[in-house]
């Protein structure tokens, strides 16, 4: 597991509420336009009333990039992979790819399809969306 | 400009004052000469419109702070030439300044140190996407993944900008590397070698504005604003189609151009933004140096560099120069358009064109420099 620690404040509560029961929410507006979870206004219409939705979970690879970090100045470097993927109900999305793959892999490739799941680095903390390969 | 780079000790505010202290006399003018002042903070702040006290500034017809990230320095010549332009104020100084470093303290230290453990912000810092390494090495990976372009091709964009540094005398870094030293040069974000990667520079630097009459009379020869424009698309951590692929300079490059009545044809010097080797393709594909997605092979084509057809980010850029945000770019600019850029100056410096850039690829700011008055 390599997401890190974040708490909760009151404008993602229900998103991590949400999180800790394996759902991803995104945010609808009276017309039905879907913003991605931390808007506060339809990123279609202006409507600035809206709602909390589910969403299916299914996911496009947008684009990809490979992180390299020494937690420690001893430590062998740690490879990340974080993706853009785009949610099947349009938002985009970045988080971490937690899969074990060469980054040269041709698995990684725009459209790649992908499924959100959920991480935390200890009982502490939140859950934090990641992408798995569908 | 002040002494740039691992200077320490001054405070951000402290290299502020010292900065429009060295433009003015720069100038042949006298601080009391000064009647407005824009001034601007990097990533530690301490830059404030406090300054004006610094400063003792008396009866100031402008003041101001701005922040657009690395489209501001554009930005406060923009807003300081409208200024001078209306006559609500006849000599503006427009400054930034940063100090990051610290001795024992690494620049990814103070970079990374803004992440927020709560809230989305904190969310997107758990996600592991923390500061802007990661957004640009995104966008980049996308524009590879369109387009084709390769790592070896921003490399061109390094290589080129260190042979420039080398002929700078006020560049940190000015030791020549090759392709093969930016390939094997370590990993940041993939698609990022260290090498694709600006540095990081405590100083600061100011420009003063003033009208053409009474530029003429001053110390330095003048250099005159013929047009500018500003873009800001918007789609930060949004679904944005355009991420990576086009930015707000597609908008404001021609949009400054057309103000100026000039076109790419005239444009005999280039000082783009490049926080990241990437973004300096980007930008010249959006100004419409090459085709949209032909970047990689343009910037490959041996125009780049000393000698090459374009010259671009002559003195080294935030590359191998210095890192003042959109000070690095203008204050290059300036020097060439007034011909003082010694081993490096370009021969032709008629008209030069510069770029800020901020956010991730979210702000941008164009202006167009030129030796001659232009229709304002």
């Amino acid at each position: 597991v390599t997401v890190g620690p974040v708490v909760r404040d009151e404008a993602t509560a229900e998103f991590f509420d949400a999180a800790a029961t394996g759902r991803f929410l995104l945010r609808r507006c009276p017309v039905g336009h879907v913003s991605e979870p931390a808007a506060t206004q339809c990123t279609t219409c202006e409507a600035s009333h809206l709602e909390w939705i589910e969403a299916g979970g299914g996911a496009s690879l947008v684009s990809w990039a490979v992180s390299w970090s020494r937690p420690a100045a001893d430590d062998e470097p740690r490879r990340t992979v974080l993706v853009i993927g785009e949610l099947d109900e349009g938002p985009w999305w970045w988080a971490q790819l937690a899969e074990d793959l060469d980054p040269e892999s041709a698995e990684l490739a725009p459209g790649r399809r992908l499924r959100i799941d959920f991480q935390r680095p200890d009982n502490e903390h939140e859950w934090v969306p990641v992408f798995l390969l569908a | 400009m002040t002494p740039l780079g691992k200077v320490y000790g001054p405070t951000s505010g402290q290299f502020a004052a010292d900065a429009v202290r060295r433009a003015v006399a720069d100038a042949g003018l006298k601080l009391a000469d000064v009647d407005g002042l824009l001034t601007s903070s990097g990533v530690t702040g301490g830059v404030s419109i406090d300054l004006q006290r610094d400063l003792g500034l008396i009866n100031l017809r402008l003041l101001s702070h701005m922040q657009a990230y690395g489209s501001t320095a554009g930005g406060m010549v923009q807003f300081a030439s409208m200024a001078v332009l209306s006559g609500m104020a006849d000599v503006v100084a427009c400054v930034f300044a940063d100090s990051p470093l610290q001795p024992e303290r690494s620049a990814g230290a103070v970079y990374g140190s803004r992440r927020a453990p709560a809230g989305w912000w904190g969310l997107l810092g758990a996600s592991g996407v923390i500061g802007a390494n990661p957004m640009y090495a995104l966008a980049a990976r996308r524009h590879m993944a369109r387009f084709g372009t390769t790592s070896e091709q921003l490399g061109h964009i390094a290589v080129a900008q260190r042979d420039w540094a080398a002929l700078n005398p006020a560049a940190q870094l000015r030791d020549p590397i090759t392709l093969a030293d930016h390939q094997a040069s370590r990993w940041i974000v993939e698609p990022f070698h260290l090498l694709d990667c600006c540095l990081v520079s405590n100083g600061g630097i100011a420009v003063i504005v003033t009208t053409a009459e009474r530029a003429a009379a001053l110390a330095q020869p003048p250099v005159h604003v013929l047009g500018w424009a500003q873009s800001h698309p918007g789609r930060y951590l949004r679904r944005n189609p355009d991420f990576g692929l086009v930015s707000g300079a597609a908008i404001a490059g021609p949009a400054a151009l057309d103000m100026a009545r000039r076109d790419l044809a005239d444009v005999d010097v280039v000082e783009l933004y490049d926080c990241y080797t990437f973004t300096v393709l980007l930008t010249l594909e959006d100004y419409g140096f090459c085709p949209k997605g032909e970047g990689g092979a343009f910037v490959a084509s041996g125009v780049l560099g000393p000698g090459g057809k374009l010259p671009l980010n002559t003195g080294g850029g935030q590359l191998s120069s210095y890192y003042m945000w959109g000070m690095t770019p203008l204050s290059e600019a300036i020097i060439q358009t007034r011909g003082q850029g010694g081993a490096r100056q370009s021969s032709t410096h008629d008209v030069v064109l510069v770029s800020g850039n901020g956010g991730v690829l979210d702000h941008h700011s164009t202006l167009v420099l030129a030796t001659e008055a232009g229709a304002l």
